[in-house]
């Protein structure tokens, strides 16, 4: 690993060792899972044909957050992502919300993880004939692991990110050519497809998992100040990950879909996995077991990445405690944050249900989602195009800011129609936090340092 | 050129112990709450069918049953499943409650924003009426 | 006590060694350095490397 890059005299940073496939690994490694474990209960909520339905308008709705994301991160290179970009863009309220968001979804998604992880030790140990198996220190095995890893240091992790993920994307394409899906040996859609079991409420209703498929793809963008030419990399591994997962939702969807019945495809806990066992093939059951440990350790490692780095900006321009603005000097990645969010991971993953973690990640993603649309259509606002330069400018403005709004507006309802509770409490939590935020909280933070950017003035102030 | 720098406090060892503490907490209320109170998830219901013992009796295919059968199901075991569905019927006055909170949400997110980054603005490029 | 329970025990044991790991070597830096060294990262670090050309750099001035 090189070291001394960063050093400006007393100064010390994060590491600048990053290039694009590691951005892409990022990415597609936090979102792989998806296809491991739960994008089916989209399934359960509106049957097979409305999952894939769902799969593919939430495509869209993740098309328009890559193309928006691509814009502004290009231009506003920082860690802390989407958090720096509302801090410059938007307003510091905004930037507080928006980065309690992201260490939300993420730390929700790591806790997803390491739950499933567990399970799964738990159904070998229980097929190997054992009584009495425990899933509680495999799963915080997992995320002490994990955090270990992450607090040594940054090109290490992402290097074991980048081979677990494509160990983990070969055995889904593997299994997709296994199942000859060009006869119909194996796949017989026409036995299992059976329409539309809930009309088109079901539909609507499966887009709440249907974000699944694509959760944490717009965490590229927190290692921006890891990477060595982030303008450059960020839209291009970004881009590349948006493509790849539609191609491996595409291949689960068809693989599930033609082998198992919806009603149970859309409560199992890890479809791929039982897929395989379907084909009665030895070796798939090995290769797709292993790919979902994989996958659900390169996700978990992604997400401590990206929440540690969300704290620790916040830290960094007082939003939280100052303390947690800290670079380890050897290390050099924000060990405090690094530390304090594995007590946090460890007391969702011991103690709730999957369904309910998982909605509250993808809840958390939503809201960042639509404070993306309305940030662009700002952006462009304060900042028209020939004002500042752009790494990328994406097409159709402002179309996909309008579509990604209203596509927000129909997944809000899919999760009111399964989850409405969660979503009142989510909110008034984020209510509460807020007003915290602007009459305690806002008073240690200096106003003029959050404004870091080479940049004109904004238009209108 | 006279431009007012906020200076901000600094803040104690214990403020920032407590700040963090107070975050913390309020995330896990957050999400235990619901838990607790018994309020979690969406409605079930199940759907009649004419015999729970048999395939047949589920409405499952021959194909269908086949693979049930390979996944370790019995009709017995898999009944529970097949007939379980989700009830999509809600209260348009929820729903009406639900939107205000989550317009209102981000009005006041907005609208907070605004003041808060009109002082950032004009401390990074000095006041409007000083150019 | 059978086989799967050791590794139950093992896992226990290695969450404990990393997580004590983590927390000795935070305590340990916290001591050994200064604290306006180890929080001096600034986000304006990443200008140098933007790709953004010279006359467009700071409207502001």
């Amino acid at each position: 690993m090189t070291q001394t890059t960063a050093i400006h005299g007393e100064k010390i940073s994060l590491l600048r060792v990053l290039g694009p496939a590691h951005v892409w690994a990022l990415g597609v490694g936090i979102v792989l899972v998806g296809e491991f474990m739960g994008w089916n209960f989209a399934v359960g909520k509106g049957g097979a044909v409305a999952a894939l339905i769902a799969c593919w308008v939430a495509g869209l709705l993740y098309t328009c957050v890559a193309m928006i994301d691509s814009e502004v991160t290009s231009t506003v290179a920082a860690a802390g992502g989407q958090y720096a970009q509302a801090k410059h863009i938007v307003g510091p309220l905004m930037a507080f919300n928006v980065g309690l968001y992201l260490v939300f979804a993420y730390t929700m998604l790591e806790a997803a993880n390491a739950i499933t992880l567990g399970y799964l030790v738990q159904t070998v140990g229980t097929m190997a004939g054992f009584a009495d198996v425990h899933d509680k220190p495999f799963i915080v095995l997992t995320i002490m692991f994990l955090a270990w890893l992450n607090y040594r240091g940054v090109y290490a992790t992402l290097t074991l990110n980048l081979v677990l993920t494509a160990i983990a994307f070969s055995a889904v394409v593997i299994l997709f050519a296994a199942t000859k899906p060009w006869t119909h040996d194996m796949l017989n859609h026409q036995a299992f497809l059976n329409g539309l079991p809930y009309g088109w409420v079901g539909v609507i209703a499966s887009l709440h998992f249907g974000l699944w498929y694509y959760l944490g793809i717009e965490g590229t963008c927190q290692a921006a100040e890891e990477v060595r030419s982030p303008a450059r990399s960020l839209p291009l591994g970004t881009m590349t990950g948006m493509i790849t997962l539609l191609i491996a939702a595409t291949m689960t969807w068809y693989v599930c879909s033609g082998l198992m019945p919806w009603e149970y495809l859309g409560q199992a806990t890890t479809p791929l996995f039982d897929a395989a066992r379907l084909t009665g093939s030895a070796p798939l059951m090995v290769l797709l077991f292993v790919g979902t440990v994989f996958s659900t350790l390169a996700s978990a490692n992604g997400c401590i990445n990206d929440a540690s780095r969300a704290w620790f900006s916040m830290g960094r321009d007082r939003y939280l405690p100052t303390w947690f603005g800290a670079v380890h000097p050897k290390n050099r990645t924000p060990y405090r944050s690094i530390v304090f969010l594995v007590p946090v991971a460890v007391i969702f993953a011991y103690f709730a249900p999957l369904d309910q973690v998982i909605t509250f990640s993808i809840l958390s993603g939503l809201l960042g989602y639509t404070y993306m649309s309305l940030n662009v259509m700002i952006f462009r606002r304060k900042w028209p195009l020939n004002t500042i330069r752009r790494g990328y400018i994406h097409p159709f403005h402002p179309l996909p800011a309008l579509v990604l709004l209203f596509l927000c507006s129909v997944t809000y309802f899919a999760v009111f129609l399964g989850y409405g509770t969660q979503l009142i409490a989510m909110m008034i939590f984020f209510a509460v936090a807020s007003l915290w935020f602007h009459f305690h909280r806002y008073k240690y933070v200096r106003r003029g340092d959050q404004f870091t950017m080479q940049w004109p003035r904004p238009a209108g102030y | 050129m006279a431009k007012e720098i906020y200076v901000p406090p600094k803040q104690s060892a214990f403020g920032q112990l407590f700040d963090s503490l107070f975050l913390l907490g309020l995330v896990l209320v957050a999400l235990f709450a619901p838990l607790f109170l018994k309020l979690a998830g969406g409605g079930k219901i199940d759907i009649p069918v004419q015999d729970k013992s048999t395939w047949e009796g589920l409405g499952q295919t021959a194909q269908q049953a086949a693979q049930w059968v390979k996944l370790g199901f019995t009709p017995e075991s898999a009944s529970s499943i097949i007939t379980s569905r989700f009830d999509y019927s809600f209260n348009p006055v929820e729903l009406a409650v639900t939107i205000l909170v989550i317009v209102g949400y981000f009005a006041l997110l907005f609208a907070f924003s605004r003041s808060e980054y009109r002082e950032v603005i004009d401390e990074r490029f000095g006041r409007r009426s000083e150019q | 006590m059978n086989q799967f329970q050791m590794l139950e025990y093992a896992a226990w044991a290695l969450s404990a060694v990393l997580g004590l790991w983590m927390l000795l070597d935070m305590i340990k830096t916290n001591r050994t350095y200064d604290e306006d060294l180890l929080t001096s990262s600034k986000e304006g670090q990443i200008d140098d490397a933007l790709v953004i050309d010279p006359p467009h750099q700071g409207g502001h001035k």
